[in-house]
């Protein structure tokens, strides 16, 4: 867990995460946002903290899709987690995304993570070049 | 960071996470709609209709459930202003999911020359609850709260009255006589087109039932209010000889009058406190019930917007009791000038609205003017005095429903400037590359 960078879009990416402490994961160029089954943050990286401009004091502990992050509370983003924990089936999959980062709206890519075993889901954030 | 700076990052980021957590979408953008800036719940509602993937263009976004937006800003013809009010946006119910959004609630408003600010929120459960607490009113009604009796009447597939039974007496006062004859004849003279007819037959033959409340009209006159359920029969199809077979049973129950009749039925929601009209919402609601029928059974359908001219004048010269009496005046001059089926609504200070089901160009023209000569000929009183005052009409006939009630209402507002500046006291209506632009202007110059 030392030399190579961890890559937005490396197919162990949940794994390699679960492997790193806060601090490593503030050195990452993407965004990663983690919560737990009853989707309370519990990770809140620099990258994403940045962008947003909300500090991490402010998020860790909140459910993600009503205080934080309430764009993504759709069919699109939402629904895929809760559809794959009723369906107990593993998810991984990056789409197209726009955020409201500090009230301007940007394109990014995001990447859902979430496995039946898993104890922490992730929504991971990487900005698109426009 | 000195304190000062840091105070200021603080309140910085409370403030982000107000818009973040803000519960309903904000957006501002230029007047082609170019994103500036938009929050959380914004994207939420918008992402799902994005067809490019991207969110920069609030128009764009909005183009395939709201084509109307981007020419609605444009011809607004302030500096600034609301440019549209809760409008209701029905979403294409196309994906699957709890989480889709059906109704969207739009508010426009015009910053200045250079920006607008939206507001979105989705009224999706809003509109369900309301639709379903005004349905279990109806039901309740009909089933249970006082009915005093019913009558069951049995209709051909057209509606009309296949015989006549003793209870049909009992309850409306016809007798043998009904029979051929449509069962609008319970309604009020008027209170029903021969489409809305049709209407309640198709609406029985898709639900299963058609249910409507409403004053209904006795042989002798006499109003009472009563609720009207339609149902299909089974084996309806007419055998060789017998086409004037029962199609339909009506169940028609006089539910007594302690209701009041009519204005205390409807609650103040829906309803103009100064003259007791329907209000602008009321209107909508009607509206697009009617253009939604009206796609599918194709009829013109006529909106008149009524303006009086000259009002500031009359406020100033008797006062704002004064200018409430005119409206009020002309409230009642206009409950008298329109059938029982029109919906006649105040929308604005000095403007009013009439909705007319299936009805056509000429036919509205003709109304209009008669209401023109009407309001010229009895003139409102204020403490005795006679108050002369006239009414500027624009009329726009929407066919098939087409464009729905935000066109049709810009429309006949286009043509009411057209009247006014041609000199006021008069009706014109709507055609296309009807001359606008001056008119507003002038309008404003003049009003």
């Amino acid at each position: 867990m030392t030399d190579t960078p961890i890559a937005f879009d490396a197919p162990d990416l949940a794994e390699r995460l679960a492997h790193c402490t806060p601090e490593q994961l503030d050195t990452l160029d993407f965004g990663v946002i983690g919560f737990g089954p009853d989707t309370s943050v519990t990770l809140y990286n620099a990258f994403e903290s940045q962008a947003a401009g909300l500090s991490p004091q402010r998020v860790l502990g909140q459910p993600l899709f009503t205080n934080v992050a309430p764009c993504m509370n759709n069919f699109m983003v939402a629904q895929r987690f809760e559809d794959a924990h009723e369906d107990a089936s593993v998810l991984d999959d990056t789409i197209d995304y726009v955020l409201t980062l500090r009230m301007r709206p940007v394109k990014v890519a995001l990447r859902l993570l979430a496995s039946p075993g898993a104890g922490t889901r992730y929504v991971l954030v990487q900005r698109q070049p426009r | 960071m000195t304190p000062d700076l840091a105070q200021l990052g603080a309140e910085h980021e409370a403030l982000i996470q107000f818009l973040y957590l803000a519960p309903v979408g904000l957006v501002q953008a230029d007047l082609h709609g170019e994103v500036a800036m938009m929050n959380p719940v914004a994207a939420q509602l918008l992402m799902p209709l994005s067809r490019n993937g991207g969110l920069d263009n609030l128009f764009v976004a909005l183009e395939g459930v709201a084509p109307e937006l981007r020419s609605m800003v444009e011809r607004h013809p302030e500096p600034s202003g609301k440019v549209c009010d809760g409008l209701h946006v029905y979403l294409n119910a196309g994906h699957g999911g709890k989480r889709v959004p059906q109704i969207l609630s739009l508010t426009l408003l015009k910053l200045d020359p250079e920006r607008v600010m939206a507001v979105i929120s989705d009224i999706t459960e809003q509109v369900r609850r309301e639709r379903r607490l005004r349905q279990n009113d109806a039901w309740l009604n009909a089933i249970l709260a006082g009915v005093k009796d019913y009558a069951l009447v049995s209709l051909d597939l057209q509606g009309r009255v296949c015989e006549w039974n003793p209870s049909i007496e009992r309850v409306t006062g016809f007798g043998p006589d009904l029979v051929g004859q449509p069962f609008t004849r319970f309604y009020p003279l008027d209170a029903m087109t021969l489409d809305h007819q049709q209407d309640r037959l198709r609406e029985a033959d898709a639900n299963g039932w058609s249910l409507d409340e409403g004053r209904r009209q006795r042989a002798d006159g006499s109003l009472y209010w009563g609720s009207a359920l339609i149902a299909p029969l089974p084996d309806r199809e007419p055998l060789p000889g017998d086409e004037a077979g029962a199609a339909y049973c009506l169940i028609l129950r006089d539910i007594g009058d302690q209701h009041g009749l009519p204005e205390r039925r409807h609650d103040d929601a829906v309803r103009d406190h100064l003259t007791g009209l329907a209000n602008r919402r009321a209107l909508f609601e009607a509206a697009e019930r009617e253009l939604g029928r009206s796609s599918i059974a194709p009829r013109p359908t006529a909106l008149l917007v009524i303006d009086a001219d000259h009002f500031k004048t009359i406020n100033d010269r008797h006062g704002h009791p004064g200018g409430d009496s005119v409206l009020r005046h002309l409230a009642g001059v206009l409950g008298e000038n329109f059938r029982e089926v029109d919906v006649v609504a105040r929308i604005g200070g000095e403007e009013f609205a009439v909705l007319l089901p299936s009805t056509d160009l000429a036919r509205a023209l003709a109304v209009a003017e008669r209401l023109r000569a009407s309001v010229v000929a009895y003139p409102a009183m204020v403490g005795g005095q006679p108050v002369e005052y006239t009414v500027s009409t624009g009329i726009a006939v929407a066919l098939d429903g087409e464009g729905g009630i935000d066109r049709l209402l810009a429309r006949a507002d286009d043509a009411l400037y057209a009247a006014k500046r041609a000199g006021r006291n008069r009706v014109d209506h709507w055609r296309p590359g009807i001359d606008v632009h001056d008119a507003h202007q002038e309008n404003a110059d003049a009003t």
